[in-house]
């Protein structure tokens, strides 16, 4: 007697987005199955891989990460490289400089050096802001505008901030909304709600639902991706039915298992081997839970995940 | 002459003129010179949104002219009216364009004539964020320019963007007042058919953050009328021609202010006759809320202070309720009774009190709003508490009229007064409460006679009458009940479905809890359930209730019943106030609270309970509630009600005796009913209870089986 | 769908006797419906009852127990696809790979391998719980002598053996370890079914495609052998997900109790020596049903991550993670050092002590005990209060054990300020910011 596997196919499907212009730009979404459930109906546009700079550029990076990109000394410089690793569909460019709490950057400045990467490279975008929802609303105003005609993500508009952001990313100047809330599906839908309200058309918005490092209460990650899908699929919630795109990068560069080097904890090994595995498997778990791109660092993790990515597709 | 004659009038007035000027154009330059305005790319933007067509020559814009006349119908109706306004501004738009041709530059400083699509957009994105609250056009000389200048201030203040047209422009320029669109204050021209510059970027708006289909003219006005929050002040006399651009605003959604005309139309049309307020008439004719960013007080005010404890030594001042008459109210008025932002103090300030005395307060704060309910008065007063202690060097404990507020020395030296407790309360109330509350004022008495008379005439029977509705609310007097799903972070397909007799599980959302939770936040956890279609009344059961369950819980729930522990009950989350369960021997339930760590004579602990009944997951025969549900006449309602309870620990039955005593009362005629349940000091165990309970003849026992 | 506590009540005994270890009938029923005990710990239900129930109350996935002492392991017995629903049961066990293919020297550095990774997290003792004996036909060492040095180590082994005789030769020698045999095939269930049973240990079955397997699985079952696991593993990474994942909501989802075993998922052979790349499929199938996950090498770099998310997957989701209340010393924070204080819910605790680090100060972190709840959620259930603070500073003594007298508290429970201040006499109390992520900026201005 043969095993029938019954088909787990959904009628309805998660939004196809496009970002990015051209030859280049990328699609993510439009799958009516679970994460790579291949076997239950293809999977059009697999999970797209990102990797992520900063305006700091190689500043505040470790040294298993500044080694791949010796002689970059300018921001463009640094971009091009990053965008020619292995496995890279997207750039994201995080201005994390722009926070209060910390450097303080300028949004003049931000925006200059958001410039220099943009002009850089051809690679479809996603901006992320400072951390701070104040300095965000008018940091990514300004990024929007700046990328006029990019097609661009604008990462992250919050509930403090979604309508500023949403308004400029989302109907100003045309660019992709990436919504973020934390680890909460009724704060996800509600966010979504409320940027469709103001007028944000649903198929130019993609979320963040939340992230953490593996071991760092990623059971909340997990069950709210794995909760958007199951609603955004057999629910047929159409205000759960963006993509998801998850910055892996900026949450496990972070932890003392990637951070401590091999002199201060000898028996833990290699840092850039702990760092890298680290980034994958968070990677990894993010992708078998839900989301359709993931925004990484080290291109061993990138080169990794791109390949998981095109075996399971 | 009717109303409609003077637009009509004003309208072919300004066709004539227009008529004229591109004859001439095109006599001048021929029908294939370019027409356009510079730096955008929808054409001839107001003509562009209204018929989807774009104007390039002289040709297309003659032809323009034809379409325009074809809008210029006469009957006598409202909707030729706001046709005819629509021409006009239509064909004051063409008049502008004309001036542009040849690349010429027609606007020199401080005037700026048209505005660019990045200024549309710049300025778009804090208009439909409410960043900048609404659009003041201004048109015509004010009776003074110390007037004129004024009243572009305060719409400055209140960070609106202003475009001025005429007379108003020189008034400004003479009080100084900066202009320019870096500060949103716009002289767009002395001639009135310059407003077409300003019609622009509400139309613009409308494309680029609306969506809206280039010719979708009835889109268009919609969302100019939802989104564009723009009104016209226009100074007398009214000329016919401002008339008929006014009735081109009116069509849009944008309000006309005037101080003398002949005539009125109610919520479009309006005359103040005092300019002096016609800044406030303006924000309530075009429903405008003016958000509170900052609080205006000597000190700082943080939620880090919430838990500052002022000693005696360092008190200025005690105003304590529990010795002298003293009381906090809310009080819903009409808006006509309330001046926004109106602090009064009836009676003597901190400074005139020796220090460290006790003395009396009393404050009311009046709210008006259309969406403002009286049910939401004890919502808001209670947020008065964490509102004040947030304030450095003040501390507020209690409600109603036991409260008691004392300031710092500190604080009274750094100037605070209780204007400032009055600012703090305005200022909170208007922000945490923008969707109910439009307009507030606060009035403190201080004088004692009057905080006694106001306490007891006034505070005291306004709180009974609450307390009474509350008893009075039933589930059969509703027509709505509400979902909640704040714990489904922790509780996936959890919903509590929260009705007037039966409040949210853990104890802390009542039907007004959740009623106001959702009028406040139309998107957030609480929302309306209707109760239209009844499936079981016994064990409450409707079809709507079911559906909303199904919705929320994203579909892991079919159906509940809302007075049934054991035909499909409520689910429960984790956070429950008390757990009740079927003890079978004595064909009742027992139940235990949060606090209680010992043994139930089911067999089970509360942890224990808890494991098996949360998480979302119907358990027949066990459920989780609130305190409050205990003494319901809803509770297990379909099993014969509080009858059926049995057991509960010592502490639960203290809290809840008076209530559940008289509920018993009225529902079996039984006397001091609580005597007959036993607790922990009865019974750990179902035979030593079920012993008890035959001694007591405790109703439950000849009630019908439960299973 | 499992059966509700009252259903299986009214079909009790309801005598109350507590020979099954429950005070009450009741509570055995809703016990017994949860699944926590069996029913047949009551020895007076019906057999009609028993006959009735068993069918419904049985899980749709077997539970299977590996190991002995304190190396059991139960595999399987879950009762949902995600981890939402309810509690995943039985967590993913990582097996370290070892074949006597490989030559000595390689054996013995695999082998010391093995015990290096030891440490503890949040309460948990993480450390290579199995080792992955492989058996090659053409292998130069003695598969006995490896299986031998293999047991030494003290884990639970899986066999993977498809050879009858030299699996019953390696089993003379660990049976009594409860070793995993994964040997069957659709050629030699039969017999190997037969070395199995006479060791009393677990079979693993594996076959070309998942038609193979489940008739050998439907042939084993018939033949009365229910202690099995499936060897899900594929020619390709692709396929050995759909193996798995389809596998187990076939059980779970459909009800087909044959494919309801635990799963045996070998990376090694999908990895293909790309060390990061098995990184992440053992992620992957550790969200995705795995219930052995083979590994070439578990060394510190897969450990720390993987272990971290499986204790993050195999909790209760909703009961959060918590965190053992003590003092944890910070940036090499001594007894003059500032102390701050939070609770014990897990994630709180990594967010701050994580922000903590970054600061670089050197400082106290008081976790008390608050139920395991957020601080805002502890607060409201009064389980963080100037009073529990009050307690928990007598009870641990801090007073004695800490000479600093600043103590910071959580800014969204500012409101605590004047009355800690008021029970703990002396401490200076500072309102921290209410995010942890201000923290540093925080720390350093102070």
């Amino acid at each position: 007697m043969p095993f029938t596997a019954k088909s787990g196919k959904f009628n309805a499907s998660i939004k196809a987005v496009t970002i990015g212009t051209g030859d280049k730009a990328i699609t993510i979404g439009g799958e009516n199955v679970l994460p790579f459930y291949t076997f239950d109906a293809p999977i059009e546009n697999a999970p797209k891989v990102g990797v992520e700079i900063t305006d700091f550029g190689m500043e505040n990076e470790p040294e298993c990460i500044k080694k791949y990109y010796e002689g970059c000394t300018t921001l463009a410089e640094i971009a091009k490289k990053a965008a020619s690793f292995e496995g890279v569909d997207f750039l994201c460019f995080r201005m994390e400089g722009g926070d209060p709490n910390g450097a303080n950057k300028s949004t003049e400045e931000l925006i200059a050096a958001l410039k220099e990467v943009a002009d850089a490279v051809d690679l479809p975008l996603v901006v992320s802001g400072s951390k701070n929802v104040e300095k965000d609303a008018e940091l990514l105003t300004k990024a929007a505008e700046a990328l006029q005609g990019k097609n661009a993500v604008i990462l992250p508009a919050r509930e403090e901030n979604y309508k500023t952001v949403g308004a400029a990313a989302g109907l100003a100047y045309g660019q992709i909304v990436g919504a973020e809330s934390s680890v909460d599906i009724n704060l996800a839908k509600q966010l979504n709600v409320l940027l469709t309200q103001l007028g944000v058309n649903a198929s130019n918005i993609a979320m963040n639902v939340g992230t953490a490092t593996a071991g760092y209460g990623y059971e909340y990650v997990a069950s709210t991706m794995q909760r958007v899908k199951a609603a955004a699929l057999s629910q047929n919630d159409t205000q759960l039915q963006m993509p998801i795109i998850t910055p892996v990068a900026s949450e496990t560069w972070g932890v003392k298992e990637s951070i401590t080097s091999e002199a201060d904890i000898p028996e833990w090994g290699d840092q850039e081997r702990r760092g890298v595995d680290m980034e994958v498997q968070t990677a990894a778990a993010d992708l078998a839970c839900g989301s359709n791109a993931v925004i990484l660092k080290h291109p061993t993790s990138i080169a990794t995940i791109s390949k998981m990515i095109k075996e399971l597709i | 002459m009717t109303l409609l004659d003077l637009i009509f009038n004003g309208n072919d007035t300004v066709y004539e003129r227009v008529e004229k000027a591109v004859s001439e154009a095109v006599e001048k330059y021929g029908t294939d010179k370019a027409v356009a305005f510079p730096d955008t790319a929808y054409s001839l933007p107001s003509y562009y949104a209204m018929t989807g067509n774009k104007v390039a020559n002289l040709g297309d814009l003659k032809e323009a002219m034809g379409v325009v006349k074809s809008m210029m119908t006469r009957n006598k109706r409202l909707h030729d009216g706001f046709q005819s306004g629509w021409a006009t501004l239509l064909c004051a738009e063409f008049y502008e364009a004309l001036k542009y041709i040849d690349g010429a530059k027609p606007y020199e400083a401080p005037y700026t004539g048209h505005l660019s699509d990045a200024y549309v957009r710049e300025q778009g994105v804090p208009l439909v964020t409410g960043d900048i609250p609404g659009v003041a056009v201004i048109i015509g000389p004010a009776p003074t320019a110390e007037q004129g200048a004024a009243l572009v201030k305060s719409y400055q203040g209140q960070g609106m963007l202003v475009a001025m047209i005429g007379g108003v422009i020189d008034q400004c320029v003479e009080q100084g007042v900066k202009t320019g669109p870096n500060v949103r204050i716009l002289p767009l021209g002395q001639d009135i058919l310059s407003v077409a510059h300003v019609i622009s970027v509400a139309v613009r708006a409308a494309l680029i953050f609306g969506n809206i289909t280039p010719g979708d003219a009835k889109g268009l006005n919609e969302y100019t009328f939802k989104r564009v929050f723009a009104f016209v002040n226009a100074f007398a006399p009214l000329d016919n021609v401002t008339l008929a651009c006014g009735a081109g605003a009116i069509a849009m959604g944008f309000p006309a202010i005037t101080n003398d005309y002949p005539y009125r139309v109610p919520k479009s049309l309006i005359v103040q006759p005092d300019v002096d307020k016609w800044n406030a008439t303006s924000l309530e004719a075009r429903d405008i809320k003016i958000k509170i960013t900052k609080i205006d007080i000597p000190v700082a005010f943080a939620s880090a202070f919430e838990g500052e404890i002022i000693r005696r030594g360092d008190m200025q001042i005690e105003f304590d309720g529990s010795r002298v008459d003293c009381f906090e109210l809310v009080q819903t008025k009409e808006a006509s009774e309330v001046e926004d932002h109106k602090i009064e103090i009836i009676g003597p300030d901190i400074a005139d009190f020796p220090v460290g005395s006790k003395q009396s307060i009393g404050y009311i704060v009046e709210v008006a709003g259309k969406s403002m309910q009286p049910d939401f008065e004890p919502v808001i007063e209670r947020k008065f508490h964490s509102y004040l202690n947030c304030v450095e060097g003040m501390m507020h404990t209690g409600q109603r009229d036991m409260i008691r507020i004392r300031v710092s020395k500190d604080t009274f030296n750094a100037g605070f007064g209780l204007k400032h407790l009055g600012e703090v309360l305005y200022a909170r109330v208007k922000s945490e409460f923008a969707a109910v509350v439009d307009k507030c004022q606060v009035k403190i008495y201080t004088d004692p006679e009057q905080c006694t008379k106001l306490r007891h005439e006034v505070a005291i029977p306004l709180f009974d009458k609450r307390d009474e509705r509350l008893l009075t609310l039933t589930d059969e007097g509703v027509d709505v009940y509400y979902s909640c799903i704040m714990c489904q972070a922790f509780s996936p397909s959890h919903v509590c479905v929260v009705t007037p007799e039966r409040l949210g599980l853990c104890g802390a959302v009542s039907w007004l809890d959740a009623k106001a939770t959702n009028e406040l936040d139309p998107q957030g956890p609480c929302q309306v359930i209707t109760k239209e279609r009844p499936i079981d009344e016994r064990i409450g059961e409707y079809e709507d209730v079911n559906e909303a369950v199904r919705k929320f819980s994203q579909g892991a729930l079919d159906d509940v019943s809302l007075y049934s522990i054991i035909e499909k009950p409520m689910t429960s989350c984790g956070c429950f106030e008390c757990i009740c369960g079927i003890e079978p021997l004595s064909n009742g339930v027992c139940i235990a609270n949060r606090e209680y760590a010992g043994m139930t004579p089911i067999g089970m602990t509360f942890p224990e309970l808890a494991s098996m009944t949360g998480g979302g997951v119907q358990t027949p025969g066990f459920m989780g509630h609130g305190k409050h549900f205990i003494s319901s006449k809803k509770f297990m309602k379909a099993e014969g009600g509080v009858g059926r309870i049995v057991w509960m620990p010592k502490d639960l039955k203290e809290q809840v005796k008076d209530r559940l005593n008289a509920t018993a009362k009225e529902l079996y005629g039984i006397d001091n009913f609580c005597d007959m349940i036993g607790d922990e000091t009865v019974a750990e165990d179902p035979e030593t209870l079920l012993a008890f309970l035959e001694e007591k003849g405790h109703p439950a026992l000849t009630m019908e089986p439960m299973m | 769908m499992a059966l509700k506590g009252l259903d299986i009540f009214k079909l009790s005994p309801k005598k109350n006797c507590k020979e099954c270890g429950s005070p009450t009938c009741m509570a055995f029923s809703m016990k017994v419906a949860q699944g926590a005990v069996d029913i047949s710990a009551c020895p007076y239900f019906s057999e009609e009852a028993k006959a009735q129930l068993s069918e419904a109350t049985a899980p749709p996935m077997k539970t299977v127990k590996v190991g002995t002492g304190s190396e059991e392991f139960s595999l399987g017995g879950e009762t949902v696809l995600e981890r939402h629903e309810k509690t995943f049961v039985s967590k993913t066990r990582y097996a370290a790979f070892v074949c006597n293919c490989m030559d000595a020297a390689t054996i013995d550095a695999k082998l010391s391998q093995i015990p290096a990774v030891e440490y503890e997290r949040i309460s948990e003792k993480m450390y290579v719980e199995m080792i992955y004996v492989n058996y090659a036909a053409d292998g130069q060492s003695d598969y006995v002598e490896l299986v031998k040095k293999a047991a030494a180590l003290g884990r639970t082994m899986v066999l993977g053996c498809t050879d009858v005789e030299v699996a019953k030769a390696a089993l003379a020698v660990c049976k009594d370890s409860k070793p995993v045999l994964n040997g069957a095939t659709p050629d030699n269930y039969e017999a190997m079914n037969q070395v199995a049973k006479e060791a009393g240990v677990v079979l693993g079955v594996s076959g070309a495609n998942m038609n193979e397997i489940y008739d050998t699985v439907k042939a084993l079952e018939a033949a009365g052998n229910k202690d099995l696991v499936i060897d899900t593993t594929g020619a390709t990474i692709k396929e050995t997900f759909a193996n798995t994942v389809q596998l187990r909501r076939a059980a779970i989802k459909d009800g087909d109790r044959s494919c309801g075993y635990p799963s045996i998922v070998n990376l090694r052979k999908l990895a293909k020596g790309d060390m990061h790349l098995q990184s992440a499929l053992a992620a992957v199938f550790t969200i995705k049903y795995g219930s052995i996950v083979v590994m070439e090498e578990v060394t510190y770099a897969e450990a720390l991550p993987l272990f971290g998310l499986r204790q993050n997957i195999f909790t209760d989701p909703q009961k959060p993670m918590r965190v053992e209340p003590g003092i944890y010393p910070i940036n090499g924070g001594d007894e003059n050092s500032i102390c701050l204080t939070t609770v014990d819910f897990a994630l709180t605790y990594f967010l701050v002590s994580g922000e903590l680090e970054r600061s670089g100060v050197p400082c106290n972190l008081i976790i008390s005990d608050a139920g395991g709840l957020s601080v805002l959620t502890a607060w409201a259930a009064g389980k963080l209060s100037s009073g529990t603070i009050e307690k928990f500073w007598k009870e641990q003594d801090i007073e004695s054990k800490i000479k600093s007298r600043k103590l910071v508290i959580p800014g969204k429970v500012a409101v605590l300020k004047g009355e800690i201040e008021a029970k703990l006499p002396g401490w200076e109390i500072i309102i921290a910011p209410t995010e942890a992520s201000q923290l540093v900026k925080f720390l350093k201005d102070m």
